[in-house]
């Protein structure tokens, strides 16, 4: 029987869910508007255009209960790459995913209930939670009230920057979720970390 | 019989010469002498005396029909900003207002459009008797060019530039209409359903329930964007207006890289369009930012590369720790 630690509390497994499925919903119908073109095969774009609002009014709202549930529990603090040595650790961490852990090394920094993350994760974590995810949430809800937007900006609609800015942080996030789900099957198996998302108990 | 005959012969002439001067490089709207501007400009100052705002407050007489004239207001600077400002008001309205009271059944003898507008007449007429307005019951014959497109405020396309204001001008002569009960009643054809009755006016918003953003759209684009059916590029809009069955339901028809925007409300300028950081359709993005159309290429590579990179990056990763793991399986064994 492996060691293993309740590390996930209910609230933290739950938003993390939804959010999962809210962000892949925003991709699949953000993509389709995009790209909307009659020769791809894309979601319909008024049905696509009507899902991507309700997600992403849903997706702001379940963010702002994040942020408020991180503060009121002190959970936000786990997104805090704790010095002394943060870049070291970052090296250290960089080097496991790199070589290590083609040659079955054990991960470097152990996961504790002090330390859910190690400090790669905190910090690409804190960056997605904390820069990039509000800059997109914010040019979304613009989308939803234009008025809000610039008038014009440089000769063009001041709907612009609002919509690059949108289209390229939503972009960052799509990068992220690939690679958070893939990193998602480095555990000491490859469905461990999916089975702490969902039960909470973290195996060593 | 005589009027008739006259009216005809003029038409045909009017034909004749606007078709010759468009084969010379002219246009139907010829730029008007200054002189007779003003000259018209002044003469017209005797019918604003009246038809306006400050007219009807302090009425320069005191035999006049008030409710009458409260009907027939205009406003002379918006007036003077359309396609026909710089016309005398005799010019459509006749002779017949040259004094008051009115002649007797001067208002029968305004000059249809078609007197000065006659190969445009010609052209769109019979698109236009297709139309939803042409085929009701009764509708045709209220509706004459003047109950869609003003001619004391209207300023074309090619004056306005701005699809924005053109936007608002266009969907001015629908809303008229389709947003007022009490206008709707005037053309409105009976009931399909109730015999006797008048039909009573949809309400616009919720007939419009499935298009997202929809008061977005109003400001961005024409109704007539949707209600009339597309034409080949270079060829102007069609008069031919569609009713909710026959009216685009498709949006990818604007919101594409290919988007019919370019042969509607962008028609005007898309021969001056310069492509700017290399969006497609540079030509909309001036005014509006449309989904689907507005896009650039280049950053479109970009992205689509920067996510097919993660995600080959991520294969790659799994396939090779799939490859040591079966390694370090088959030397421990």
């Amino acid at each position: 029987m492996s060691e293993r630690i309740y590390l996930l509390p209910l609230w933290i497994r739950l938003w993390h869910w939804t959010n999962a499925l809210l962000i892949i919903t925003l991709t699949v119908t953000g993509v389709s508007l995009h790209f909307a073109d009659p020769k791809l095969p894309l979601v319909e774009f008024s049905l696509a255009a009507r899902i991507h609002d309700m997600a992403g009014i849903a997706l702001a709202t379940l963010y702002a209960c994040f942020v408020v549930a991180n503060i009121v529990t002190g959970n936000w603090w786990q997104y805090v790459p704790k010095p002394p040595g943060v870049l070291e650790r970052c090296i250290v961490q960089g080097k496991w995913y790199m070589f290590g852990i083609f040659r079955g090394e054990p991960h470097p920094y152990r996961v504790s209930e002090e330390a859910n993350f190690n400090a790669l994760q905190a910090i690409s974590y804190w960056v997605i939670m904390y820069m990039v995810m509000p800059v997109m949430l914010l040019t979304g809800i613009t989308f939803l009230m234009p008025e809000f937007a610039p008038d014009r900006f440089f000769g063009f609609d001041g709907l612009l920057p609002v919509a690059i800015l949108h289209y390229l942080t939503g972009t960052v996030i799509i990068m992220f979720m690939i690679a958070h789900i893939y990193l998602g099957t480095t555990g000491k198996t490859a469905t461990s970390m999916f089975k702490t998302m969902v039960n909470g108990w973290h195996e060593h | 019989m005589f009027q008739s005959w006259r009216k005809t012969i003029l038409t045909l002439l009017i034909l004749g010469l606007t078709r010759a001067l468009a084969a010379h490089g002219g246009t139907e709207a010829a730029a008007i002498d200054p002189a007779v501007a003003e000259k018209n400009r002044k003469a017209n100052e005797a019918c604003f005396a009246c038809h306006t705002e400050a007219g009807l407050k302090n009425p320069p007489r005191t035999d006049m029909d008030m409710k009458k004239l409260a009907e027939t207001l205009r406003d002379p600077k918006v007036f003077a900003g359309s396609n026909h400002g710089t016309m005398d008001c005799r010019q459509c309205h006749g002779q017949g207002y040259n004094d008051y009271p009115h002649s007797e059944g001067s208002k029968n003898e305004i000059s249809p459009c078609s007197e000065c507008h006659a190969t445009r007449v010609a052209r769109l007429e019979p698109q236009y008797d297709k139309s939803v307005h042409a085929r009701l019951e009764g509708v045709k014959a209220k509706f004459t060019c003047a109950t869609c497109h003003d001619p004391h405020v209207n300023l074309g396309a090619t004056l306005l530039k701005d699809p924005l204001k053109i936007a608002v001008q266009d969907n001015q002569a629908c809303l008229e209409c389709h947003d007022s009960d009490r206008v709707f009643a005037k053309y409105a054809p009976d009931d399909e359903k109730k015999p006797g009755i008048k039909k009573a006016r949809p309400d616009i918003d919720t007939i419009h329930d499935w298009l997202p953003n929809t008061k977005l759209h109003w400001k961005a684009v024409r109704c007539v964007e949707c209600h009339t059916p597309e034409v080949k590029a270079n060829r102007p809009l069609s008069h031919e207006i569609l009713d909710k069955e026959k009216a685009e339901k498709n949006c990818l028809s604007c919101h594409s890289a290919n988007s019919s925007l370019r042969t509607r409300l962008y028609r005007h300028l898309v021969k001056e369009e310069v492509a700017q950081f290399g969006f497609t359709n540079s030509v909309i993005l001036s005014s509006s930012y449309v989904i689907g159309a507005t896009r650039n290429p280049t950053l479109d590579t970009i992205v689509i590369a920067l996510v097919g990179l993660t995600l080959a990056g991520v294969l790659l990763h799994g396939a090779i720790r799939i490859i040591f793991a079966i390694r370090r399986k088959g030397r421990k064994q």
